[in-house]
This record gives C-alpha cells, sequence and structure tokens, in this order.
C-alpha cells in the first residue's frame, strides 16, 4: 500500500529549478534511498514530501490526502505525530537536555512530562545513548548527538521517517552504525523511511533507490532491486 | 490557554526558560525595565490621585497645601507631573525593547529547533511571548515592592510639617491594576509581535530585513509637527504672562492636542528620519572614505541604515526634548527679567517695596525639575544604546574573529564600530537640537512681556494699611517691559557636548565587548 507519493513535483528557488517534475512512491514499510550528485534536488525533494515546503505545481499526497490540503499548523502536527524528521545536523534543541529533546515531540501534543520522559528513556534505550540522557547536546560527540535525533524522530512512532544525509557528519563506522539501528527499528515497527543520500553505503541499506539528476527522476536509476536480504536485516549488502 | 497551544503549561514555562546566560541576561534587564517603567507609572498615578482640597474659598484651582513642593500643591501644575512621569516611560520601553534583542539569534536558532521538533508557529511565539511576560510580571512585582518601600521610608513630613513627597495618597486601583497587568501583557504581546519579523521554518531562521533605501519623506512629518506647534503659537494669548501660558498648556483642549500632534509627528520623524541620515551619512562616507575602518563602517551604514534609528531614536528625543526646555527656560527667563522690571518700576512708584517680591521665579526654577527628568531619561537612553551597540558587537563576533584571524587589528574594528555610530549621530544630534530649539521658540515664543497694568500705589509715609484711598495713593501705569528671548547657545553647546560625550562613552564600553567576542577562538567553537 502506499503511504506517500509525489505526483509531477516542480519547485524553484527564484529562477533557479530544484525539482522539475519529480514523482515518486513510498510503500508502507519500503526503505527508500533518494540518491544523486549534489544540488540535483534531493534535500528539496524530501522537504516537499515532509510537507516542510510547498511545490510549486505538483502535488505530495500522504495516505491519499493531499499535503496543500493541510494548513502550516496542520502540516507542523503531521510532521509531529505521523511524521520523523532527521537532518544531518543542527536539528537538536542546544538549552535543554537529550532527554528533554526526544521527550519534545510528545511533550508538544500534551502528553504528561513523566509518560513523555519514560517514552524518551526507552527510545535513548534503543538507540545505546541511554547513559546520555541528562547531557545537553553541546556535551555530546557528533554521533551521540545524531543518536538523540534520531531517537526524538522516531519517539512518536511515526508512520514515515525522513532521513536527509543522517550520517553526513559522522565517521564511517558511527555512521553505519547508526543507520544499521535505525533501519532496524523502522523494520521492527513497519515505519516506511525516505532516506535522502549521495554515499552508495549508505543507499545500500534501502530496499530501493531512486535516482536524482539535475531535479528529475533519472529513469536508469529506478528500482535498481540491488537492496534486499541484507538491507531487510539491517546491513547493507 | 493549553487547549490552544496543546502542550501544558509546565513545558511552556520550561521551554520558555530555557537558555543561556545571554538569555539570562536578557531576561534580567526586560525585568529592569519593566520595574523603572512601573515606578515611573506608579510615581504618575500618585500625583494624578492627590485630591483637590473642597474648600472653594480660593476657587476652583484651591491649593494642596500639605506638600511642600509647588509642582504637587497646584492642581494645575499636576497633569504636566503626571505627563512628565509618563513620558519618562518612553526611554524605558525603548531600553527594553534594546534588550529583548539581547541573544535575539540564538534564541531564533533555538525556536527554529522547536520547530523542527513539531512546534507550530503559534508554539515558537508562545515560548518568546512567555519568556518576556514572565519577566516582566516579575519586574512589574518588583516595581511595586520598590514603590511601597520607598513610600513607607520617605513618608516624613519636613520642618514646617509639609510632605516633600505625595505619601500619603495611593494611586486608584485601578490604575494599580492596570500597570501590573498591562506591562506584563503589552511587553508579551510586543515581543510576539517583533517576532512576527522572525520566520521560523524547521529548516532555520528567515529575519525579514527591510531592504529598501530609506527616504527622506519623515521631512513631511516634521512639517506637520512645525505647523502643529506654529498653531500652538497662534492660539498663545498675546499677553502671554505666565498664568495664561499655564492655562494654554493645561486647560486648553485645542492646543493641548495640536501639543501632542507636534510632539509625536516631531519624534516619528526624528526617529524614521535618522534611517535616511544614516543611509546618506554612509553613502558620503563612503564616497570620502580612504582608510579601511571608515569604509567598513560606511559599508555598514548603507547595508542597514535601519539600525542608527533602532539605536539612536531614544536618545534623539531625548536630546531635542533638552533642547525644548532650554528654549522654554529662555522664555521664563526673559519673562522673569520682565517681571522683575516691572516690579521695580512698582516699588519705584511707591513706597511699599512688597511689589518686588511678586514677581515669582517659580516656573524658571521648576526647570531644574525638568532638567533633571531629561538627564533621567537620557542616561537611560543610552544604557539601551550601549545594549544595541553591545548586541551588535556580540553579533558580529564570528565576522570579528575571521578578520582578525586574517590579520586585521581589533583597532581598526573599533575604529569601525566608532564611525559607525558618530557618523549618523552627530547630524541627527544637531537636527534634534535645532528642532527642539525651534520648536520650544514657536510654542513659547521670541518675547516676554510684564507689566502693562495700572494701579493705585500707596504714597502714605506711615504705609498703608487700610483701604487706599485718594489722599495715600496715586494711580501709577506701569509700563509694558518686553524682552526679547535669546537662543540659548551656551546651553544648546553644552547639551551638544553632553550628547557627544555620552554616545562616545557608551560606544567605548561597547568595544569592550569587541575584545572579549572577538576573538579568533570564535571559529573553533561553533
Amino acid at each position: 500500500m502506499t503511504v506517500l507519493e509525489a505526483r509531477s513535483v516542480v519547485k524553484s528557488y527564484g529562477p533557479t529549478p530544484a525539482l522539475r517534475g519529480v514523482g515518486l512512491e513510498l510503500a508502507e514499510g519500503e526503505v527508500l534511498a533518494v540518491t544523486g550528485p549534489s544540488g540535483c534536488g534531493k534535500s528539496t525533494l524530501l522537504h516537499c514530501l515532509s510537507g516542510i515546503l510547498q511545490p510549486d505545481s505538483g502535488e505530495v499526497r500522504y495516505r491519499g490526502r493531499p499535503l496543500d490540503a493541510y494548513s502550516e499548523a496542520d502540516r507542523t502536527r503531521l510532521r509531529r505525530t505521523e511524521f520523523g524528521v532527521l537532518f544531518q545536523f543542527g536539528q537538536l534543541v542546544a538549552e535543554i537536555s537529550a532527554a528533554e529533546n526526544v521527550a519534545l515531540p510528545l511533550l508538544l501534543t500534551g502528553r504528561s512530562r513523566a509518560e513523555a520522559r519514560t517514552a524518551a528513556r526507552d527510545q535513548l534505550d534503543r538507540l545505546g545513548v541511554a547513559e546520555a540522557a541528562e547531557s545537553r547536546p553541546g556535551q555530546l560527540s557528533g554521533g551521540q548527538q545524531q543518536r538523540v535525533a534520531a531517537a526524538r524522530a522516531l519517539v512518536t512512532e511515526p508512520g514515515v521517517l525522513f532521513a536527509d544525509e543522517p550520517t553526513g557528519a559522522l565517521d564511517q563506522l558511527a555512521g553505519e552504525k547508526l543507520l544499521g539501528e535505525l533501519v532496524r527499528t523502522a523494520r521492527e515497527r513497519g515505519t516506511s523511511v525516505l532516506l535522502v543520500t549521495h554515499a552508495p553505503v549508505v543507499a545500500a541499506y534501502a530496499d530501493r533507490e531512486v535516482v536524482l539528476h539535475d531535479g528529475v527522476v533519472d529513469a536508469s536509476g529506478l528500482g535498481t532491486g540491488r537492496l534486499g536480504a541484507g538491507a531487510r536485516t539491517g546491513t547493507p549488502l | 490557554m493549553s487547549a490552544v497551544l496543546e502542550m501544558r503549561p509546565a513545558v511552556l514555562l520550561r521551554l520558555a526558560r530555557a537558555g543561556t546566560r545571554t538569555d539570562t541576561l536578557r531576561v534580567v534587564l526586560t525585568a529592569a525595565g519593566a520595574l523603572l517603567g512601573t515606578l515611573a507609572l506608579l510615581a504618575g498615578l500618585t500625583v494624578a490621585a492627590i485630591g483637590t482640597p473642597l474648600d472653594v474659598t480660593a476657587g476652583s484651582r484651591a491649593q494642596s497645601d500639605q506638600y511642600s513642593s509647588l509642582l504637587l500643591r497646584q492642581p494645575g501644575l499636576r497633569p504636566g507631573v503626571c505627563l512628565a512621569f509618563g513620558l519618562l516611560t518612553l526611554p524605558v520601553l525603548a531600553l527594553a525593547g534594546q534588550c529583548a534583542r539581547i541573544g535575539a539569534p540564538a534564541r531564533d536558532r533555538r525556536l527554529a529547533a522547536l520547530r523542527l521538533a513539531g512546534a507550530t508557529p503559534r508554539q515558537s511565539t508562545a515560548v518568546v511571548a512567555t519568556e518576556t511576560g514572565l519577566a516582566a510580571l516579575l519586574g512589574a512585582c518588583a516595581g511595586f515592592a520598590v514603590h511601597f518601600t520607598l513610600r513607607a521610608v520617605l513618608d516624613e513630613p519636613n520642618a514646617d510639617g509639609r510632605l516633600p513627597l505625595p505619601t500619603d495618597v495611593l494611586p486608584h486601583p485601578v490604575g494599580m491594576a492596570a500597570v501590573l497587568l498591562g506591562i506584563p501583557l503589552l511587553s508579551a504581546a510586543s515581543s510576539a509581535v517583533l517576532t512576527r519579523r522572525v520566520v521560523v521554518s524547521p529548516l532555520g531562521v528567515t529575519r525579514r530585513v527591510r531592504t529598501r533605501v530609506p527616504r527622506p519623506w519623515p521631512g513631511l512629518l516634521l512639517l506637520a509637527a512645525a505647523a502643529a506647534f506654529a498653531g500652538v503659537g497662534a492660539l498663545r494669548p498675546e499677553e502671554s504672562g505666565l498664568p495664561e501660558t499655564d492655562s494654554v498648556l493645561v486647560e486648553g483642549g485645542l492646543p493641548l492636542l495640536l501639543l501632542l500632534i507636534g510632539g509625536v509627528c516631531t519624534v516619528l520623524g526624528l526617529v524614521l528620519g535618522t534611517a535616511w541620515i544614516s543611509h546618506t551619512a554612509g553613502r558620503i562616507l563612503h564616497r570620502h572614505a580612504r582608510r579601511a575602518p571608515a569604509l567598513l563602517a560606511a559599508r555598514r551604514l548603507i547595508a542597514d541604515p535601519w539600525h542608527g534609528s533602532r539605536t539612536l531614536s531614544a536618545f534623539l528625543a531625548c536630546v531635542l526634548v533638552g533642547a525644548g526646555a532650554a528654549a522654554v527656560r529662555a522664555t521664563f527667563s526673559a519673562l522673569w527679567d520682565a517681571e522683575t522690571a516691572a516690579a521695580r518700576y512698582e516699588a519705584r512708584a511707591g513706597v511699599d517695596d512688597r511689589a518686588l517680591t511678586r514677581a515669582d521665579p517659580f516656573y524658571l526654577d521648576s526647570m531644574f525639575l525638568v532638567d533633571v527628568a531629561v538627564v533621567t531619561a537620557a542616561v537611560i537612553a543610552v544604557g539601551g544604546l550601549l545594549v544595541a551597540l553591545a548586541e551588535a558587537v556580540a553579533a558580529r563576533r564570528r565576522t570579528h574573529a575571521a578578520l582578525i584571524a586574517s590579520g586585521v587589528p581589533r583597532s581598526v574594528l573599533a575604529r569601525a564600530t566608532l564611525w559607525q555610530t558618530l557618523a549618523p549621530a552627530v547630524p541627527a544630534v544637531l537636527l534634534a537640537l535645532s528642532l527642539g530649539t525651534a520648536l520650544g521658540r514657536g510654542v513659547m515664543g521670541r518675547k516676554a512681556a510684564a507689566g502693562g497694568h495700572r494701579f493705585r500705589a500707596c504714597v502714605a509715609a506711615d504705609g498703608c494699611p487700610d483701604a487706599l484711598t485718594d489722599a495715600n495713593s496715586k494711580a501709577v501705569e506701569v509700563p509694558e517691559m518686553v524682552r526679547t528671548t535669546h537662543i540659548p547657545w551656551a546651553e544648546l553647546a553644552f547639551q551638544a557636548g553632553g550628547a557627544l560625550v555620552l554616545l562616545l562613552a557608551a560606544t567605548a564600553a561597547a568595544l569592550l565587548f569587541l575584545r572579549s567576542t572577538a576573538s579568533v577562538e570564535e571559529l573553533r567553537t561553533q
């Protein structure tokens, strides 16, 4: 079943086109990698699919409902409850602890602090950073910060996880470890993952790969199917 | 509220409290601003609460004799005192506005991070408004505590049994409630409005910056102000002795309205015009500058001319009022001269020299209090200026660090900041002085007159204990004594020098931050 769908999405920044009619589908529980060289529009596509940016034309549908039918506040709520978003860096609130950062999406929906804190600690534990719960982001290593961010993206048990170069700021070992845990957790929960990366080693964690070139899907790179059993276990082939 | 915002109040409080030392400083200064504002407003309300005695033998303008100060005794003067306290809150509000900008970039980044974590725009605005509102509430409560403490401490009659301050009356409860609730609510609302200029998206923060070049149209506001003040002058009675001037300012509805309109137009015109002055000063400086500091300053002035109007506005308003007060003092001084001359004439005409004591320098003396208010307001405004300059230095720390790392001496950056402050400030201060003087002279007139009346003077050698009769008195016609009001050049020069010294002091103090913030280490920490 298709969870997320883009139809002929066009997005420009001033006179510069970023996406020129992109279409793709993300199935329930699928891990999809969007790859391509720098500046090809990968991140813009992720921002359009997650409702952070609105396309100039075309349509993005989540479970059959167009995102442009949502107000800005509703799209924010959608990102908080149904989507998880993980960026390369800079997404944690520096002034509060790691546990509070992870609990934040739950607190913003009105859940009690105790309940949110318990869920946050569980999620931090799953991703192997329970010991960092009371530390502030500035006191953590890059790898730990990224795990905390991943915990926050997953704490609401989202239907779709968007990850934009999630290992871009990490060394290879830390990156692989994070991706392995991220994909394993997503698979356990049936979460769909849209993974934007330019690194083949990261894309290798996906079930399917879509290649972008100059804002359009490169037909030759569609559905390479070179991933499978290995990806299913959370390790690349 | 929590239903609207979705999150619980405790969470809102936690997020509002989250911050660094810079955020704490912002909160403390916001609270201090609210404290000062509360004190000024409570003082004004206390004076307004002084009742006029019901004893009508002295007419409707019976005096409140329990006070030693004429400003408090005379019902006709008290509205002016209240207005002065109200006006004193303006630089305080300007200071609070500057304080709200401290650490703004870091706070904006935090808001963006909150948005990324799923906070709606309304929730992120609520976090900012809560922080400011709570700080202002704390400040307002502290202001009440200080007010009532001072009220108890200063409630001491002097030797003749009169009170130096109105410690025997309380402000109206509605007024007190309005101050206690109004200051936090206004602060929260203004911070929410200010954040409307900051578009916080999950991808980061975009500050809507005014990029258009400022135009000289604020000059029209100054013309409107001149017309309003000319109107006040035209409505002034020709025989403008002091009581008439008093009645024009206090009782005349139309003149008072014109005064208010003129005042608002002048301040707005000056504040908005400063952006144009900044831009023009930047362009001229850029055309003629040959050295790096001036060129850097010129580029900054051209790039953000509104910085000048933001930082200098309250200070310029004080300079303008100070110059206006100097012009008014010159009029009172001329009037005192004329009254003294008329009194001397009266004394010479008869044997009774009590006429000399009738000339009352009260209005001239009361200008001292105006000076105190202006200096207080100027000091507060310079505090705001210092905060703005220090914040601007801190905001550029990465750029400064990069320049220093590439070999630019710190002194070049310091001189650039000095140029950036003084290039628009010097012409703006001169303009404010000129406007203030012109407006003061426009309202008060260029001549002062006394005398021009007839009376019967006692000529009996042993005085006239009973009624004056033809036998013991003679008719005397006192000629009109006219004195020209001179432009108070010396006082204006003193004010210009003082303003320049204050500006230099504020800039020098802000440059102390340059040493601590523009460290090459900055390049490693972010």
